[in-house]
């Protein structure tokens, strides 16, 4: 017989059941009225023959039941029987199945949601196919390992790349984009090469991609939308392609829409647009200004390692060539998957993933400590079963439908948080132009939750119930079958639970505390200025209409005059950078009748041009010297401010004041006098170096197209002046898009959100380890109260007090508590270590925040003991002893 | 109950393969020839000879069909499959090489 047949043949035993049952009757009820007939033939009275027939056949019900299992379903009733007998077990004990199913979904979940994000942030794929061929290559310099490429150095790694792959580089550039009749938009422009689509294999959804003729000056004056721009601006109109919009104030020709799967958030994902890279003659052959990005797609014939290794060889060549610019800086290739998260993403990830496995540890041992608690009190149960002879399969077999029960229903609750944490993220996330983090679950999450969730119940709540029920039949039947023995070693054992579990709550206690205090000083850092009765907001000159330095000085001029001018303000500033966030311009210094140190190793700072009044809006004190004034012009001769460190670093202990300090450019320095020494400042964010040397130059003297605006009220709510300053400046240009114009205090806190999400994380983790740690705690210090009770009884009628025997339970539980915080501190410190070597911009290192975390716990655990221990209250000692 | 003329455990099926290697009968049947061919000798549960059956048939070494008897009843006719016969053959030939050995030992000196 083939397979399909023995199939077609079981399947249809299992739908058309009471007709084989009922063929199987009659075929047995003939056959014994057959053997009937033939006894009563013998002689036999019809009654005895028949009675005769059904001895000589056997026991019909027994036949009727092994004949069933050749069936091949009996297996299939007998689960089915299993898991009746499980559901109506754990409906009848409500509060047990609820605890436990909320123990493992919280748990598992808090895994499940961490593993998602891992499994989305890490592992999936860019959404460019052969994405593993895709790299991205650096010009890591001395101060920053992931830098850019000048155009001249990335024209000439163009040239050379020959056989190793294709090449194409982009630049991200802020953008006004702006129509008549609507208010301008800050947008992110992507400036790229023609070929960068089909290096990354993707093409628009509507419309072309660029023309290789199209990187020219002059003939770049084409748009491919993001679909985002295309959704939320045009509502996806589709006669868009043709149509011309003002980007910078000039009129560009949209010629395609890119699909929505393009803009993955983890790699060009705030894009709002793409226009092609055209350079001019005089940009093209720019050595200094690293502004390209640059990736490969390496040829199938090379493999990785010759990628490296050739564009590392390029890079020394040109260091060796370009000295002057290129003396520190060496060419290295990764991977583009690998480049897409921040450098510490992974041991973040890690840890926290880590951490979540020790919520999952806290609640495994709450879910042993339930099931154990429930096994035992269900021994004489399982002890008569076994003495009536069920096998130990069959004792087992309904525990083990409880245990998939229980797995499944914590697996759906964890699913449900893990979904619920990655629309949290995504909402934190959501950025000024509609960008966000984007994360959906996925089909290896659910698989990890049930996994996850199944290994657990059967790890964490079948193990120590076989296990004890191994111990304990005998033993149970023997004294009585008070149900609720639980001898030493049970005792013992969840003890040694709890112990564990404030440990661990413990360190995840002292992680979340680190991260809270962290990000608090974060975003409280106010080192070198001052925050209060201050909006700030980010303006960007559209290049047409601003085409040199004198119309954006003249602008310039003019806005902080209107600024001043408002009503409550009482200073205004205009600069390239803020004190709060990290200055982007690095520049290398000589300074006047000193010996030049060899080209390329200069000493570096960071540079921000800043109007007058700029020192006085952020409130940053000058120590030395005087501040930039209106008579520092363009024509003005060339002055410079310098901070404490920049003049200890170049000056030591000499008076910088009315030294000279020059670029390093040329070979013709263009000196500018230092005026003045101020207070250093230090960024309120999280992912950048100590502080740096600083430098100041007038704007006049160094203008800059996009600028940061700073208003200092005098005494006004800040948050009263944001509109009338954005009012300001759209009647200064209507084509002037403005953006992120809040008090600086918003700026920072939404500027620190990722830390403030892992400072979530943290936190939430660490408010379900103690939540779970607690109701532990208060588990068992409830058992033992309703264990005890008769020998409390004995006490309180031999004269203790209700205050003895309280304290008595609360010692008991606290000392369990204390133990497991004090083991729980060496991983908290190592914990705390960790996360301050992988945040280096965090200050993260607090005893205190360690004491706290202590003494926090001791307070929860004395509750929770607390309010059972109440209970002692209650008993009464004659009643008790007498039921005894 | 004579336990001395208890099957050897799994021989069932093999008298019930024979027995029907000579043609198709119902349960009822199969018993009585049993009992005739071994002369009254064997003890068995009638009624155990129904799961082996229904094992058989899952085996497909038989197949069953409702069918009339002589007297106008409703039963049960069992066939040999070409399996059933393979499956016969074989068990046969390891029956007699078994016997043998057994034989050869227990009546060696």
């Amino acid at each position: 017989m083939t397979l399909l047949r023995c199939i077609a043949r079981r399947l249809r035993h299992l739908f058309r059941r009471r007709q084989s049952e009922a063929e199987m009757l009659e075929e047995m009820r003939f056959h014994l009225e057959q053997r009937a007939a033939d006894f009563a033939a013998e002689g036999l009275p019809e009654e005895e023959a028949r009675y005769a027939a059904q001895k000589k056949f056997g026991n019909v019900g027994s036949l009727q039941e092994r004949a069933r299992e050749t069936w091949g379903w009996g297996w299939l009733e007998r689960a089915f029987k299993d898991f009746r007998l499980a559901l109506r077990q754990l409906t009848g004990n409500p509060g047990f199945t609820l605890l436990a199913i909320l123990t493992l979904g919280l748990g598992i979940g808090a895994n499940t949601a961490m593993f998602s994000t891992i499994d989305l942030v890490l592992f999936k794929p860019l959404p460019y196919p052969d994405g593993d061929r895709l790299l991205r290559i650096y010009r890591a310099t001395s101060q920053n390992r992931d830098g850019h490429f000048s155009p001249a150095d990335f024209l000439d790694f163009q040239r050379a790349k020959a056989g190793y792959g294709d090449v194409a580089a982009y630049t991200l550039v802020n953008a006004s984009l702006s129509e008549a009749g609507r208010p301008a938009e800050f947008a992110l422009a992507d400036r790229i090469n023609a070929n960068l689509f089909s290096l990354l294999g993707v093409r628009p959804q509507l419309g072309r991609a660029f023309r290789p003729e199209e990187e020219a000056p002059g003939r770049d004056r084409v748009v491919i939308l993001s679909q985002r721009v295309w959704r939320n601006r045009y509502d996806k109109q589709p006669d868009i392609i043709g149509r011309t919009i003002r980007i910078d104030g000039e009129q560009h020709k949209v010629v395609g829409v890119m699909p929505e799967t393009f803009n993955d958030w983890r790699h060009l994902g705030g894009v709002d647009f793409f226009r092609p890279l055209a350079f001019t003659l005089e940009q093209a052959a720019d050595r200094r200004g690293a502004i390209l990005r640059v990736l490969v797609r390496r040829a199938p014939a090379r493999s990785q390692a010759e990628v490296t290794g050739f564009v590392a060889d390029l890079g020394a060549r040109q260091a060796a060539d370009f000295p002057e610019v290129n003396a520190e800086t060496s060419w290295r290739a990764a991977p583009l998957q690998s480049t897409v998260t921040a450098r510490n993403a992974w041991p973040m990830f890690l840890m926290m993933l880590a951490l979540s496995g020790l919520v999952l540890l806290i609640a495994c041992s709450n879910l042993a400590n339930l099931l154990l608690a429930r096994t035992m009190a269900r021994a004489r149960e399982f002890a008569v079963r076994a003495a009536l002879g069920a096998s130990r399969t069959q004792l087992l077999r309904p525990l083990v439908a409880e245990s998939l029960l229980l797995a499944l229903a914590g697996g759906v609750c964890a699913v449900f948080l893990a979904n619920w944490f990655l629309d949290y993220m995504s909402m934190r996330s959501i950025g000024d132009n509609g960008e966000a983090i984007v994360l959906q679950l996925g089909w290896a999450v659910f698989g990890w939750a049930f996994a996850a969730s199944l290994g657990t119940a059967v790890a964490f709540g079948l193990a120590p119930a076989l296990f004890a029920l191994r111990l304990d039949l005998n033993h149970t039947l023997k004294s009585g079958g008070r149900g609720t023995t639980g001898g030493r070693g049970h005792q013992r054992f969840r003890q040694v639970l709890i112990v564990g579990q404030f440990a661990v709550a413990m360190t995840l206690l002292a992680a979340a505390g680190v991260e809270v205090r962290g990000l608090h000083e974060l975003n409280n850092r106010r080192s070198g200025w001052e925050s209060e009765k201050l909006v700030t907001g980010t303006i960007l000159l559209p290049a047409a209409q601003y085409s040199d330095a004198e119309k954006i000085a003249a602008f310039h001029r003019l806005a902080l005059e209107r600024l001043a001018a408002l009503p409550g303000v009482a200073s205004a500033s205009i600069s390239s950078f803020t004190p709060f966030f990290s200055w982007t311009d690095t520049r290398k210094f000589v300074v006047e009748s000193r010996d030049r140190p060899p080209r390329g190793h200069e000493p570096a700072a960071v540079v921000n041009g800043v109007s007058p009044g700029y020192f006085d809006a952020y409130g940053t004190r000058v120590l030395a010297g005087r501040a930039f004034t209106e008579r520092d012009t363009a024509a003005a001769s060339k002055v410079y401010i310098i901070s404490e460190l920049t003049a200890r670093a170049l000056f030591g202990s000499e008076n910088p004041i009315g030294r000279r300090l020059a670029q390093a450019d040329g070979d013709n320095p263009l000196w500018g006098e230092i005026v003045g020494v101020v207070r250093d400042v230090e960024p309120a964010v999280s992912d950048v170096n100590p502080v740096t040397s600083q430098v100041y130059q007038p704007m006049a003297q160094q203008p800059r197209r996009q600028n940061e605006i700073a208003v200092r009220t005098t005494g006004l709510a800040p948050s009263t002046l944001i509109d009338r300053i954005r009012a300001t400046m759209a009647e200064l240009d209507p084509d002037l898009p403005v953006r992120m114009l809040q008090t600086a205090d918003v700026t920072i806190d939404r500027a620190n959100y990722q830390t403030a999400i892992g400072r979530d994380i943290f936190t939430g983790m660490a408010l379900l380890g103690l939540g779970l740690a607690s109701l532990g705690i208060y588990g068992i210090i409830a058992r033992t109260m309703a264990q005890r009770t008769g020998e409390f009884a004995i006490r309180l009628a031999l004269g203790a007090t209700l205050g003895n025997i309280t304290r008595l339970v609360l010692t008991s539980g606290v000392k369990l508590a204390l133990v497991g915080s004090i083991l729980g501190l060496f991983g908290a410190i190592g914990t705390c270590r960790l996360l301050a070597s992988l945040n280096p911009g965090l200050h993260l290192d607090s005893p205190l925040v360690l004491v706290g975390t202590t003494l926090l716990l001791v307070a929860v655990a004395l509750v929770a003991c607390w309010i059972p221990a109440r209970r002692a209250g209650k008993i009464d000692a004659m009643q008790v002893l007498r039921a005894e | 109950m004579a336990a001395k003329n208890e099957l050897f455990p799994g021989t069932l099926d093999m008298l019930v393969l024979r027995v029907l290697s000579r043609g198709e009968l119902h349960g009822w049947g199969i018993t009585n020839k049993l009992e005739q061919l071994s002369k009254s000798a064997l003890q068995v549960d009638e009624g155990s000879l129904y799961p082996a059956l229904y094992r058989m048939e899952e085996k497909g070494w038989i197949e069953a069909e409702w069918k009339m008897t002589e007297n106008s009843r409703r039963a049960k006719y069992y066939t040999l499959t070409r399996a059933g016969r393979k499956q016969l053959e074989t068990e046969h030939a390891s029956w007699d090489r078994m016997s043998a050995i057994i034989a050869l030992v227990m009546h060696s000196a």
